[in-house]
């Protein structure tokens, strides 16, 4: 929220400023989508713990109760195991790109993309707690 | 490409969320066939996500909300009862006026069912209309919301297909105009064959003129925020961000009724809502990638080339698998899968990218409204207790004039670029 607050707050300033003052803050677009890319990935992992994503219940919720825990299992199993594969993946990209500066705040690529692996762990330990909720639940339970 | 595919069925079938299905049929994919193209992943991803003209999305949405949550509803509805007067079936026409207007500024057709229905489903009820028929029309009347701008569905189309949100916002109104007379139409038929109830409100000019007043800072909203984008004064993102600033105004200062705890629930809700639509637009990225790695684009141009359709003919076909598609898959998904894979085929033809645009937001309008999956019914079901089947009931009769504006486009495509031609051309 701070982060969304801070967006707006700067994308106003940059209009105020065109336009009252005849000025603009160098490389302010690019702060503004490195918070956006943020909020972007916490907001993602937010959702996997609130379980508010966008998904496709239909066929889930055609079977028995019997299959939900198992199925959520599964779920949250093939959720965690792309956030890894991403993470390690992310962690070899920083290695290479990470130290390259951006063109208009000079700041090094890391500063953004760090995001990305930032949210990874987030949903990595958002799962974890799913998890143990899902198994210590019973199957009529699970939604 | 079977095993992307079918992967995506399995992993969407077991109710793994759209973008990290797209996400893991990828992975698989590169898994089989390139694994070294696995690291190209997060630098997609990334890419996907790394777009001025994207932020225009949480700050467009931040300003439904905080217009939401300034309890503006209930003075759009008394505002728009002054002009049903006792027309048989006022109610029902007031719910589709107020989506019309409401729609010009949340911009999404969900906060427009939750909104207009918690307030009129119940009042409809109680003076006498059958609650599936409210609840039906509350549900249609709110796919104005995506159509009338600012749209966020049209945000996003004129970022994935690279084309001007001023021109696709403009592209809208005729179009989102139709479709609230349309409906209007169908209330007044319906209500006089089954004798709904009238409103007993006295109209002059001197109300009009006296209501319109007091409300005139919410009516200026969408003018404001879609007029400084067509007129160059902000790029799309730096509108919204004058949306949420002007919203705060109001609700603030005007309504007084913005406190800091509804502040923090409107900004809390966009960041979620943004979040699981941008993450979306993430991972399709990767999606679309192989996608054009496999050469499909390129591929289903062909096909359709072989079909020898003519532009209408093509556009009728696009709108029958939008019509299916969309009863499957939800708005946002639609929206980034269909524009690269169709477009390429669509500018071929030489038809306009804003008409296509228009075209696909008002077909997936139609499947958000429609089981399955349906959000718009979601919610309305959620706030009535109505089974889905017969909200759905309730809504075919209304959602028909989406179709038949769906039709009328396709033959006169004038409704949708005419407008964008000659203001801005």
């Amino acid at each position: 929220m701070v982060l969304l607050s801070l967006i707006f707050i700067i994308t106003l300033l940059l209009v105020f400023l065109r336009y009252v003052l005849n000025q603009s803050i160098t490389g302010a677009n690019e702060i503004v989508t490195i918070l956006f890319i943020y909020t972007t990935s916490i907001g993602a992992a937010l959702s996997i713990g609130k379980n508010e994503h966008i998904g496709i219940d239909v066929f889930v919720s055609m079977l028995p109760n019997s299959f939900h825990k198992p199925i959520r299992v599964l779920q949250i199993i093939f959720i965690t195991l792309l956030h890894t594969i991403l993470f390690l993946y992310c962690l070899e990209w920083i290695n290479k790109a990470g130290g390259y500066l951006m063109p208009a705040t000079g700041l090094p690529r890391i500063v953004a993309i760090f995001s990305i692996p930032l949210g990874c762990v987030l949903c990595f330990l958002y799962c974890i707690k799913i998890l143990i909720d899902v198994l210590d639940k019973p199957s009529s339970e699970i939604e | 490409m079977v095993i992307l595919l079918v992967s995506l069925f399995l992993f969407l079938a077991i109710g793994v969320p759209i973008a990290y299905s797209l996400g893991l049929s990828t992975a698989l994919y590169f898994l089989i066939f390139n694994n070294e193209l696995l690291q190209v992943v997060p630098q997609i991803l990334f890419a996907g996500m790394d777009s001025y003209t994207l932020i225009a999305l949480p700050l467009f949405i931040l300003m439904g909300q905080l217009m939401n949550e300034s309890q503006i509803t209930s003075r759009l509805i008394d505002y728009c009862l002054i002009f049903v007067g006792k027309i048989r079936g006022g109610l029902g026409l007031v719910n589709v006026i107020s989506s019309m207007l409401f729609g010009g500024i949340s911009g999404s057709s969900v906060s427009d069912t939750a909104s207009i229905g918690s307030i009129l489903i119940p009042e409809m009820k109680k003076r006498g209309y059958p609650e599936d028929y409210a609840a039906g029309l509350t549900v249609a009347s709110s796919t104005m919301g995506m159509i009338i701008p600012p749209s966020i569905p049209m945000v996003l189309y004129a970022v994935t297909a690279q084309e001007s949100v001023g021109r696709l916002f403009l592209g809208g109104v005729i179009p989102g105009i139709l479709v609230g007379a349309l409906q209007l139409l169908i209330t007044i038929w319906l209500s006089n064959k089954n004798s709904y109830p009238r409103e007993d409100r006295e109209i002059s000019l001197k109300i009009i003129l006296k209501m319109t007043a007091r409300n005139s800072y919410i009516l200026f909203m969408p003018f404001f925020v879609v007029g400084s984008v067509i007129l160059g004064i902000a790029t799309a993102t730096e509108s919204a961000a004058l949306g949420v600033f002007y919203a705060l105004m109001i609700g603030v200062f005007l309504i007084k009724s913005l406190e800091k705890k509804r502040i923090y629930r409107a900004l809390r809700s966009s960041v979620l809502t943004s979040a699981k639509i941008m993450i979306i637009i993430a991972f399709s990225k990767i999606f679309i990638w192989v996608l054009a790695y496999e050469r499909i684009p390129d591929g289903l141009s062909e096909m359709i080339s072989g079909f020898g359709l003519n532009p209408t003919g093509m556009l009728f076909l696009f709108i029958i698998i939008i019509l299916i598609a969309g009863t499957f898959i939800d708005v946002s998904p639609a929206i980034l899968l269909f524009t690269p894979v169709f477009l390429p085929s669509i500018i071929e033809m030489g038809i306009s990218p804003i008409l296509f645009g228009v075209v696909l937001v008002i077909g997936l309008a139609v499947g958000a409204c429609t089981p399955p999956v349906g959000n718009c019914l979601n919610v309305c079901s959620i706030i009535t207790g109505l089974s889905i089947g017969k909200i759905f009931k309730g809504a075919v009769p209304f959602l028909v004039a989406n179709i038949i504006t769906l039709f009328l486009i396709v033959i006169f495509p004038n409704i949708v670029v005419w407008l964008p031609k000659i203001i801005m051309d």
